[in-house]
């Protein structure tokens, strides 16, 4: 059972039992930490937040909707992505223990995200039809849908090596560009609202969400440098490799055009285009570095500096604001 | 692209950054900055970015604050910057409507926003003792925090009160003379002291309630429980939280005989103080808030630890209260003992509920007994280890119900012929008898230890900290005839007691500036001293007061009576209780209640949004040295804001000295909270910050909260370990391997020396020879702003690779 590699064909009935000595030990450690991050979208106060929502202005409250419309029709679309198509081909116990713990988890997020809904009695429809209705944002799940499309059902093929190369690519778009840098584009958007102290209870969900997907990224990149450490002939293929580091870019791009379109000539909760254009290409820099690409960008800091309020120890008060700092295990 | 500023009047001009520059030159006025240039340049680059191509001369205002406050945690400097941004804002709006203050206070009557009395002191004089020089005491967050909550505003919610005219708001609903208002005013406005949100909000106010919580208490029957559901709804009205202790209700399954049916239990009844709490605002700034005691003998205990967790029939969960344990001494020692708990119904055993220590301990033998012999209907036996250890798992899950001592609360009641204490308040703090029929009231007041410092910083400044509690007990006094009381059973409690609650703040900001550090002996000798010194100084104030004013109105019946209190008269059954002071040491800039710093970088959540806060002392102590720097600043950002392990602070600063919470015992913490309790006459609240790697020791650490005389102990704070992707710092996901630099690394290798990053290197020498250094730097940085047309630097630009 050893010799058995990342991504194989398997037998419902091999590698069913967990052992000390893990071949992939940091997916075990993954899934442990995925283990501890779990919370329920009914530890936050949301219906705190109703007063708050009316009060946005028309920008606001589409920049709102649409982040919310993004991830409604999103979560469950990764985790289709991983059950349909990434999940059958996995081999190892840990492996998919931390993959499925992932797919979990989107559950919740779409359950917080239904909540919100809910509990601001927004237009279902509409909401779920933003990422059809708005071109860019139907191009930014197009992307993924179609490439992972071509792996499902058995279409590709883990053991040869073309297949991989198929099921690389859709892990990427769906771990690293889907919830490495659209999803980070709209946590962006979220966590400007708090720092404007509005939609707070709201947003400390979505501060869950991003310890979440931080942990699925590094799922997704394990995967992927495991792929390649395995079947180092993937990057004999000069075209593929670039062809992959182009994909992060015109993703990036397409993330852009979006954002002009909702920032183009003004603020929102006080930030610019600008501002959120360096920081789509920094974050960008920072998932092709983890690839093992150099970057392309260079933007040497983050220009969003609210944004390292995420990056340090968080004191609620608790009367005032939902905590997000219990944890369930 | 040329950027068009839109005036207020409507006219449209084009944007100059110089004008904007000049502005921010006009924030550093009176400021005796060196580098002061440097530090423009800076907030002009932020802004650069964030300025759209259209902007308001208000967006731009505000964009400018936005700007500077991302900077705060590189400097102290950006604060000060940050909070004269805010003022200005702030101050030019009520300028446009206010001449003077006096025209705000007469506004504010005519719109019935404040009290008419107001008029009848001599506004002009006290206008005259208003020092707005004190503005610059006030840093950034707590200047946001005043303005989003505390200022007063008119009917459109546009605010109409600068930060003095607020400070003296509140004193002029306070004091009963010009006199007793500018001492008032004087202390508060220096951050001398604070009183409570409450009395903030509302001093001075048509709304004039000023009291921070309330205690009630529910009796076994419907009529008692539905009347303190609409006492409830009044108390969380106005602002306050409420306390209420509900263990004298029957528990499910037993008999009602007017019914000839069998009881629900608690759970049901508590569901409905859930909903109210969550239906009402409180006072519209703050969400209200209640806390349900139960003790845990109850048999519906199991039931009440559930409360708080999120998943599970949702009837039998309520996510907006709190609840918390009372705890009887004979229960901690079962549980240290390991013998078995046992457990009764309210109803078959009343004598449980009120009485405490060797009383309770007899009772509960007597009951044990009646159980055993068959005597009972209703009871039941459980592990008593078993038990605690279940409870310290709800309490490192959810952070409730917290741990409070029923015998340590009692055993201290100045007023035992009163009544017994039922149960502690909101954030367990208070400690006052009260009964079905009186309902303990809570006004408070903390001062800010850290502005009662010596000049050479050697020693607390006792003469000034005398004079600062002596303030507080006449002005707390003075709210309880002014007070509002939004039930009977509010006023009769503080009419018989006259209960005040005088706690602190700063503490650990002033152990910093003694040199102590928190975590030392020392420290817990100073919390000693410190806590008697308020005890001597406060009841020495209320026994003069009493002379003036008299004795509170129970302790001249008992004496009537002939059943006299074995103390010297006092104005005041209780002085002092030391509360979280979460929201007010926010205003103060100091550190909260008796705790340590939390961390010397993190964020805090409250309703005006997240902040940074910075260890100030730190920061100061650093550049003071030299030492500060950003690379330092990364460096204690990367670690969760921890200094113990920088080297090269190393010998340079008393690492001791800044500690955070996580990095202090929880021995430690309740060692200190124990030296301050031994003189409160209520309660410490203390919240205690448990680390990780500690937190299969919680069993040790809550027994030694009990053995060492705490009377309450708060929210239990567990370090999350799992976090999210850092979003400034560096983050290496991939370590050493390759991914897919594996082909860069073969292509490299077949390319010889004639490598690219070679030839970049070449270019940008020559770059740098053609149009110096200024401009290569700019264009490196990728600044789109910066895009070079020149083909030799459109090389080197990053965004044009």
């Amino acid at each position: 059972m050893s010799s058995l590699n990342f991504i194989g064909k398997t037998s419902v009935r091999d590698n069913i039992r967990l052992t000390d000595n893990p071949k992939y030990p940091v997916f075990k450690n993954l899934y442990v930490k995925q283990k501890k991050a779990v919370w329920f979208p009914e530890e936050l106060n949301i219906q705190q937040d109703v007063l708050d929502y009316k009060s946005l202005n028309p920008t606001e409250k589409d920049l709102f909707d649409s982040a919310v419309g993004y991830f409604a029709s999103s979560e469950l679309l990764v985790q289709n992505v991983l059950g349909n198509g990434f999940f059958p081909v996995l081999t190892d116990p840990y492996v998919k223990m931390s993959f499925t713990a992932q797919m979990f988890m989107e559950n919740i997020h779409s359950d917080f995200f239904e909540i919100i809904l809910n509990t601001f009695d927004m237009d279902r429809k509409r909401v779920y039809n933003i990422t059809l209705e708005d071109k860019l944002l139907m191009e930014k799940q197009e992307l993924i849908i179609r490439a992972v499309d071509r792996i499902t059902y058995g279409k590709a093929d883990p053991d040869s090596l073309e297949g991989k190369k198929q099921i690389l690519t859709s892990i990427l778009l769906n771990n690293i560009i889907q919830e490495g840098l659209f999803f980070y584009s709209a946590f962006a958007h979220f966590f400007a609202m708090k720092d404007v102290g509005k939609m707070k209870n709201v947003v400390s969900g979505v501060e869950l969400v991003l310890i979440d997907e931080s942990l699925h990224l590094q799922n997704g990149i394990e995967a992927i440098l495991t792929i390649i450490e395995e079947n180092p002939e993937i990057v004999d293929d000069i075209k593929f490799v670039e062809n992959i580091r182009d994909t992060i870019i015109d993703a990036v791009e397409l993330e852009l055009n979006y954002l002009k379109t909702k920032f183009g000539g003004t603020t929102i909760f006080g930030v610019s285009y600008k501002e959120l254009e360096q920081y789509m290409k920094y974050i960008a820099d920072r998932r092709l570095e983890e690839l093992g690409f150099d970057p392309q960008f260079k933007i040497s800091q983050n220009p969003l500096k609210f944004l390292q309020k995420e990056d340090v120890k968080k004191l609620t008060n608790f009367f005032e604001v939902s905590s997000t700092e219990y944890t369930n295990f | 692209m040329q950027r068009i500023v839109v005036k207020r009047d409507g006219t449209e001009e084009k944007f100059q950054m110089k004008k904007l520059i000049n502005a921010i030159f006009a924030l550093l006025d009176g400021l005796d900055i060196p580098d002061d240039y440097e530090i423009v340049f800076k907030v002009a680059k932020e802004l650069d970015l964030k300025i759209p191509q259209r902007v308001t001369t208000e967006e731009l205002d505000y964009l400018v604050l936005k700007a500077i406050e991302q900077l705060i945690p590189k400097h102290l400097i950006y604060d000060t910057l940050a909070s004269r941004q805010l003022l200005k804002i702030i101050n030019r709006r009520i300028d446009r409507r206010f001449g003077s203050f006096k025209d705000y206070i007469e506004y504010g009557v005519r719109q019935n926003l404040l009290k008419e009395e107001l008029l009848n002191f001599d506004i002009d004089y006290l206008e005259q003792n208003i020092d707005y020089s004190r503005d610059s005491l006030i840093d950034y967050f707590g200047l946001t925090t005043l303005k989003d909550r505390y200022l007063t505003k008119d009917r459109e919610f546009e605010i109409i009160e600068k930060p003095q005219w607020f400070f003296m708001r509140v004193a002029m609903g306070i004091g009963n003379n010009e006199e007793e208002i500018l001492k008032i005013y004087n202390k508060i406005s220096n951050l001398e002291y604070l009183h409570s949100t409450p009395t903030l909000y509302n001093s001075g106010t048509t709304t004039n309630q000023y009291s921070s919580c309330y205690v009630n208490v529910i009796d076994d029957s419907l009529e008692s429980i539905m009347d303190k559901a609409k006492e409830t709804a009044f108390l969380a009205k106005y602002a306050g939280g409420v306390g209420t202790d509900v263990t004298r209700i029957r528990a499910t399954g037993s008999k009602i005989h007017s019914l000839n049916a069998k009881s629900s239990g608690i759970i049901p009844f508590i569901k409905i103080f859930d909903t109210i709490v969550n239906a009402i605002q409180q006072g519209g700034r703050r969400r209200s808030s209640q806390v349900m005691y139960l003790q845990p003998w109850h048999l519906d205990i199991d039931a009440f630890l559930d409360l708080r967790e999120t998943t599970g029939n949702p009837y039998f969960r309520t996510p907006s209260l709190n609840t918390a344990v009372w705890m009887p001494d004979e229960i901690m020692r079962r549980i240290k003992e390991g013998e078995p708990l046992y457990l009764f119904d309210p109803a078959e055993c009343p004598e449980l509920v009120t009485s405490h220590g060797e009383e309770f301990t007899k009772h509960y033998f007597e009951c044990i007994e009646k159980a055993e012999t068959g005597q009972l209907k209703m009871w039941k036996k459980i592990d008593s280890q078993e038990f605690f250890n279940r409870y310290l798992f709800k309490l490192a899950k959810t952070g409730h119900p917290w741990l409070t001592f029923k015998d340590r609360h009692n055993e201290h009641n100045p007023c035992p012929e009163y009544s017994v204490i039922n149960s502690s308040n909101l954030c367990t703090e208070i400690s006052i008898p009260n009964s079905p029929e009186s309902t303990a009231v809570c006004t408070l007041a903390s001062v800010n230890l850290a502005r009662h410092i010596n000049e050479d910083k050697t020693d607390i400044d006792w003469d000034k900290l005398k004079d600062t509690i002596e303030t507080m007990v006449l002005a707390l006094d003075n709210i309880l005839d002014k007070n509002f009381y939004p039930s009977e059973e509010s006023r009769k409690n503080t009419m018989d007691l006259r209960p005040l609650g005088i706690g602190l703040m700063g503490f650990a900001e002033a152990l910093v500036d003694l040199g102590i550090p928190y975590d030392s002996d020392a420290a817990v000798d100073m919390a000693e001293k410190i806590a008697k010194f308020m005890r001597d100084t406060a009841y020495k104030k209320s026994q003069k007061l009493a002379e003036e004013r008299g004795a509170f109105l129970h302790y001249e019946e008992m004496k009537k009576a002939g059943k006299p209190y074995p103390y010297p008269p006092r104005r005041n059954a209780v002085l002092l209780a030391i509360a979280p002071t979460a929201s007010i040491s926010i205003i103060a800039g100091t550190t909260s209640s008796i705790d340590s710093y939390f961390s010397n970088i993190y964020s805090r959540d409250t309703l005006s949004g997240k902040f940074i806060v910075i260890n100030k002392k730190l920061m100061e102590e650093l550049d003071k040295k030299g030492l500060w720097n950003e690379e330092i600043a990364e460096k204690i950002k990367s670690q969760g804001g921890s200094i113990q392990y920088i080297q090269e602070l190393e010998g340079n600063i008393n690492k001791s000295l800044y500690k955070t919470a996580y990095e202090i015992h929880p021995y430690r913490q309740i060692k200190i909270a124990a030296a301050f309790q031994k003189y409160i006459d209520q309660a410490v609240s203390k919240s205690l910050y448990i680390e990780e790697d500690l937190r299969n020791k919680m069993f040790d650490i809550y027994m030694y909260a009990w053995e060492e005389g705490l009377k309450s102990t708060y929210y239990c704070f567990i370090d999350k370990t799992v976090k999210g992707e850092k979003y400034m710092q560096k983050v290496n996901k991939r370590g050493s391997r390759r991914g897919f630099g594996l082909l860069k690394e073969r292509v490299k290798a077949s390319q010889s020396e004639n490598n690219q990053e070679y030839e970049l290197k070449e270019i940008e020498e020559k770059a740098r020879e053609k149009y110096g250094d200024e401009i290569v730097e700019k264009v490196k940085s990728g600044n789109i702003e910066a895009c070079p047309t020149d083909p030799l630097l459109s090389k080197i630009c990053p965004s044009c690779e």
